[in-house]
């Protein structure tokens, strides 16, 4: 190798994706379901248990939070004990976050912008931000795409959606 | 009315005008998601959800079946062109198919996947017409604790027969039973874990989870994916196999219908477990296993057959006890219950034009899918030159509207949405989604008819061990070893995991 690649400056890592070890990841996934095992039992053990020949509407949820939580709780040990230090998985792709936020964008306006609009704006942030496409196809598109929801769902079925600020 | 009479009137449904129309349109639409990456029969399924609420319950059951099976047969288009699985049950087909394909063989593998997805689909159906009638009958006969024993067994038998890791599934077993407790309690209207939210009375909508679970995860992981699809085009005149190809195929399809008529009956991931094992089978008993792997036919015929065997086989258990044994009949059972129908055991007595107009729509659809897919799998091929990140927003927003309509809730989106990033995570991190789904789906039926007998017998849980519990448990046993020693035989948990990875 020569000295003046020795030297050269290191390519910064790109910031995404990021590459979670799979131990880390997996014990951290474990760690979720075993706390949603914990929190079903809490919330269980408020309800009425009954008794175990007659079990109450607490019974079945306490103890499917109390299984959870302990296969969860094996799963996190098995992948701290036996998982490859070097395995790792890619999280935080550019495109799945993209569309992720989008998708959570939509619940939140969905009634006040109305369908057509929310799904329009949508399909447009999405053919821009993923499909790399010009704003006014990407707005084409979308106009399309919307006018042949309304024919389909709404002129052919009959569905009533949200009409919001239209 | 005996049975040949009631099949004969399932057939005066499905040959209506109507009957036809919606068989049509599920086949077609089931094959073009079978052939996009990315959708499967259940999403498919779901996003035409809405169009049966406007239809008599035996049409609307009618197209939806079309699409699960529609989208098997599509499925083998792009393993054999693109070596791109349209849906998982395709993975085998890859290793072979398109080995044929990159010979110049492309036009006789796609002709003998559709012949023996034909022959496989034919003779399920006959299975299911002959095996659900009396079954039903017997169910109808048993009790709560019988049910309960039967339900666990399945959810025992997931897990056994699960790819994955048997932790990992277990674990999506009990969350799926958990998710299943949300919402009002069956026995006391009590309340549980709803915190206050009138949406959540109701429970998770099951459509939503569904969609989120499988559609938009799936989306998700597909879109870290960067390679372009380059697709075999073959032409039409070159689509005629040869003798020999037929005369190496028959065997292979004889084998993999009965392989897929028994996997079928199994709860779990029985299209997937029973191609595998299909493979294993017919490399076993080739007398040229070596060229396995390099373009053999009986690699693409026998794992077709078996895929297609199964999903008539699959009804069954759905019909007949109504217990899905795959998330698409979950969603087949969720959208007859919307319908008003009940699947189980009285269906065949209270809506018996709902099963043998199913039965009969089953064998037309399966002729209609052997027309349909050969001359135009040019078209089909075509679909792919669609980009991906083109379809991602047309599938989701059509994703959006049917999950929406099912309930007229944001609610429901929202569940969408978060079970789609949780089920990225988990699909990340090797857990499985089926087993979750196919729990939430019989964890309110569980939990029922546990706290029923246990009321019924006074508290004693020596009721789960009656007579006919215990029948139901030794065959059901009997089974499940017989085919854990078939599948352990063949070796299809190691030739999962290679050809898997491979393909």
């Amino acid at each position: 190798m020569s000295e003046g690649s020795d030297t050269a400056p290191v390519a910064a890592a790109p910031l995404l994706p990021r590459a979670v070890r799979v131990r880390r990841g997996g014990v951290a996934m474990a760690c979720i379901l075993l706390l949603i095992g914990l929190v079903f039992v809490w919330q269980a053990s408020l309800l009425d248990f009954g008794g175990l020949g007659l079990p109450g509407p607490g019974f079945f949820p306490l103890a499917l939070g109390a299984i959870l939580g302990a296969t969860s709780a094996v799963i996190g040990l098995a992948c701290w004990r036996e998982s490859d230090e070097e395995q790792t998985v890619e999280l935080g792709h550019y495109d799945v976050l993209v569309v992720f936020v989008a998708l959570l964008a939509v619940p939140t306006v969905f009634e006040w912008l109305g369908a057509y609009l929310t799904l329009g704006l949508f399909g447009a942030a999405l053919l821009i931000l993923i499909a790399r496409t010009s704003l006014w196809l990407a707005v084409l598109a979308a106009v399309i795409a919307m006018a042949g929801c309304w024919f389909f769902f709404q002129l052919l079925l009959g569905l009533q959606l949200p009409a919001g600020l239209l | 009315m005996t049975g040949f009479d009631q099949l004969i009137a399932g057939f005066s449904v499905a040959l209506s005008l109507k009957g036809l129309l919606y068989c049509f349109i599920g086949c077609l639409w089931g094959t073009i998601v079978g052939v996009l990456p990315g959708l499967g029969p259940l999403a498919g399924m779901t996003l035409l959800l809405p169009l049966t609420f406007g239809l008599d319950p035996t049409i609307g059951i009618i197209m939806l079946t079309g699409i699960f099976y529609g989208a098997m047969y599509g499925g083998s288009t792009t393993s054999i062109l693109v070596r791109i699985p349209g849906e998982a049950a395709s993975v085998v087909t890859c290793i072979d198919g398109y080995e044929m394909a990159r010979q110049g063989r492309a036009g006789p593998a796609l002709m003998i996947a559709a012949i023996g997805s034909f022959v496989g689909g034919t003779f399920s159906i006959l299975g299911l017409m002959f095996i659900a009638p009396p079954l039903a009958k017997v169910m109808i006969a048993i009790g709560p604790s019988v049910e309960v024993v039967l339900i666990l067994l399945a959810l025992g038998v997931i897990s056994v027969v699960s790819a994955g890791s048997r932790i990992k599934t277990a674990t999506m077993l009990v969350l799926g039973l958990l998710l299943g407790t949300i919402g009002l309690d069956n026995l006391t209207g009590t309340a549980r874990f709803t915190f206050g939210n009138a949406n959540l009375a109701g429970g998770l909508s099951f459509t939503a989870l569904a969609i989120g679970l499988f559609g938009v995860s799936e989306i998700l992981i597909n879109l870290e994916k960067t390679e372009a699809i380059k697709a075999i085009r073959p032409k039409l005149r070159e689509l005629v196999p040869r003798w020999k190809d037929l005369r190496d195929s028959a065997p292979a399809v004889g084998r993999a219908s009965i392989i897929g008529f028994i996997f079928g009956i199994i709860p779990g991931v029985s299209h997937v477990v029973a191609t595998f094992v299909s493979y294993a089978v017919e490399k076993r008993f080739s007398a040229h296993p070596e060229e396995f792997g390099k373009g053999a036919i009986a690699g693409v015929a026998g794992p077709e057959t078996a895929n297609n065997a199964v999903t008539g086989t699959a009804m069954i258990p759905l019909l007949a006890l109504g217990i899905p044994s795959i998330p698409a009949t979950a969603l087949l059972l969720s959208a007859l219950t919307i319908h008003g129908v009940q699947p189980g055991p009285l269906l065949l007595t209270d809506h018996p034009e709902v099963f043998w107009g199913l039965v009969a729509s089953m064998y037309i659809g399966n002729v209609m899918l052997l027309i349909l897919n050969l001359p135009l799998v040019g078209i089909f091929v075509n679909l792919l030159r669609i980009p991906y990140a083109w379809l991602v927003p047309i599938i989701l927003i059509v994703s959006i509207i049917g999950v929406y309509s099912v309930n007229f809730s944001v609610a429901d989106i929202w569940i969408m949405v978060l079970s789609g990033g949780a089920g990225y995570l988990l699909r990340k991190f090797g857990y499985e989604m089926a087993p979750m789904l196919l729990a939430l789906v019989l964890g309110d039926r569980l939990e029922e008819n546990f706290r029923l007998a246990l009321t019924m017998s006074g508290g004693s849980y020596a009721t789960f061990a009656d007579k006919a519990s215990i029948i139901v448990l030794t065959a059901t046993v009997g089974l499940l070893l017989t085919v854990q020693a078939l599948a352990w035989a063949f070796g299809y948990r190691k030739s999962f995991a290679d050809e898997a990875e491979g393909a």
